[in-house]
């Protein structure tokens, strides 16, 4: 093979990749406050005693679960526009479809944090006198959201990696302005070798928190 | 010569039916008035209704018919399909339960004020300082900050027993405290109970340990079948029962052969 490594068509442009960095980073930070605070509205609809309630809220679930994330991406920048005679910017796009995207994943996260709370916890919360909303206020919740952490940042930094998806419809992240750059200077190894690695130079720090936070939490349960 | 308030019944429990779904049925018309400073321990085979029996006196339970009162007031009754719980009256009583229900992102001192706080809107200086009292004579003073997983098996439940004492009940339920614990753990926790017998606290208890029942008990009730089978002293159930059924469990769990 004679193709010699020229890392410096890469290190030249690096403003070009920063820049992208910086559009994934706010993709994946907007979609996380969407998922963290939307997941959770969501999981309670999903644990909702009512099926009319109930019902809609595992079929939204369901779906993003159930679908490439790619489709839901070119889903929503085709067919919202097309439906709903709405035209928003590809960022804001963007961070819809991720954003909602991740409320369905982490509501699953929500919801099995809340059932993962003993049962006997909340026989104890009524021996005490609690009412039903002190018991879920002080004894659920708090063990809930502590639990559901780990899976919050996972999912979360699952829609960091998923965020390169968005550069097939033309929004300028990471992905895109990597393939650019490829494009531009024939440089497709170094290029995507250091966008990759960008890439891992976010996830791996936060995933091994993650593993840190579980053997944390291994060890308070026990 | 007792005064009339003396002898009136401290738990009534009347003709008690429970059942799960439509063929397991647990309880099937079950009766027992407890008196005032008594301490029963309810035995029986396993599937015997014994812990149904504690939780529907907590209230945990959804029940078909009968009724549970306390001094005199009742407070769970089964009326048609509904079971109506008077929850002022069901505070006064208190419950441990077998596995640790001590809530782990709360620390000892937390576990203990939180229900004084929330339910009896005690100040947090008033509710700590009682939890002191209490930790120090069960001699937990020391894990007051600590979290329930710094905790033995013992410990928690000699805390959860605190915990359960800060609301001042009027009859503690025990049901099977000791059986999730390690063998040498199961003393500590006996002798808390003993402590609060001694000062003539009103229990409840379901226990497999047949020696600590003869230790503490007033008053043995042997269930089976959903009913009570047999109901006297602790010298008569374990000692020399009068019914078949509960001599041939009494044997079998002493380890006596006939």
């Amino acid at each position: 093979m004679d193709y010699i490594l020229d890392l410096g068509a890469v290190t030249r442009n690096m403003d070009q990749l920063w820049q992208g960095l910086g559009v994934t980073l706010l993709l994946t930070l907007a979609a996380n406050a969407i998922g963290i605070v939307a997941g959770f509205g969501l999981a309670l609809l999903v644990l909702n005693r009512l099926a009319i309630i109930r019902i809609p809220a595992m079929l939204f679930v369901e779906f993003f679960r159930c679908t490439p994330a790619l489709i839901q991406i070119v889903w929503f920048f085709y067919c919202v526009p097309m439906l709903f005679n709405v035209f928003l910017d590809p960022i804001t796009m963007g961070i819809l479809a991720l954003g909602l995207n991740l409320t369905a994943f982490n509501a699953e996260a929500y919801r099995a944090a809340i059932q993962g709370v003993p049962r006997e916890h909340l026989d104890a919360g009524i021996a005490l006198g609690l009412s039903p909303a002190q018991r879920i206020l002080n004894i659920v919740l708090p063990q809930a959201l502590r639990n559901s952490v780990p899976v919050l940042l996972t999912n979360g930094i699952g829609i960091f990696q998923q965020s390169a998806l968005v550069a097939i419809v033309g929004v300028a992240d990471l992905m895109y302005q990597g393939k650019t750059l490829a494009t531009e200077t024939y440089r497709p190894i170094e290029t995507f070798t250091v966008v990759a690695l960008i890439y891992l130079a976010i996830s791996f720090p936060v995933s091994q928190f993650v593993g840190w936070l579980e053997r944390r939490r291994g060890y308070a349960v026990r | 010569m007792t005064a009339p308030i003396a002898s009136a019944p401290l738990l009534c429990i009347r003709d008690l039916h429970k059942s799960y779904g439509e063929h397991i049925k647990v309880l099937q018309g079950l009766n027992i008035e407890m008196k005032p400073g008594e301490r029963v321990v309810v035995i029986g085979p396993s599937g015997g209704g014994k812990s149904t029996l504690l939780r529907v006196v907590m209230g945990l339970e959804q029940i078909q018919a009968g009724s549970v009162s306390l001094g005199g007031k009742p407070y769970i009754d089964a009326r048609g399909r509904k079971t109506v719980i008077d929850t002022e009256l069901r505070r006064k009583i208190g419950m441990v339960f077998q596995h640790y229900t001590l809530f782990p992102h709360l620390s000892i001192m937390e576990n203990l004020v939180l229900a004084p706080r929330k339910v009896n809107a005690e100040s947090r200086a008033s509710a700590t300082e009682r939890g002191r009292k209490i930790l120090d004579r069960f001699g937990l003073a020391a894990k007051a900050d600590a979290y329930p997983s710094q905790l033995s098996g013992g410990q928690k439940q000699r805390v959860a027993i605190a915990r359960a004492l800060m609301l001042d009940p009027q009859l503690m339920l025990f049901d099977e405290v000791t059986s999730a614990l390690d063998p040498e753990l199961v003393a500590e926790v006996e002798a808390v109970i003993l402590q609060l017998a001694e000062q003539g606290m009103p229990m409840m208890m379901v226990t497999h340990d047949m020696w600590f029942a003869r230790n503490v008990a007033s008053r043995v009730i042997f269930c089976a079948g959903g009913v009570v089978v047999e109901d006297g002293p602790p010298e008569q159930v374990l000692g020399h029962p009068r019914e078949e059924r509960t001599r041939e469990f009494i044997n079998r769990v002493f380890h006596i052969k006939t």
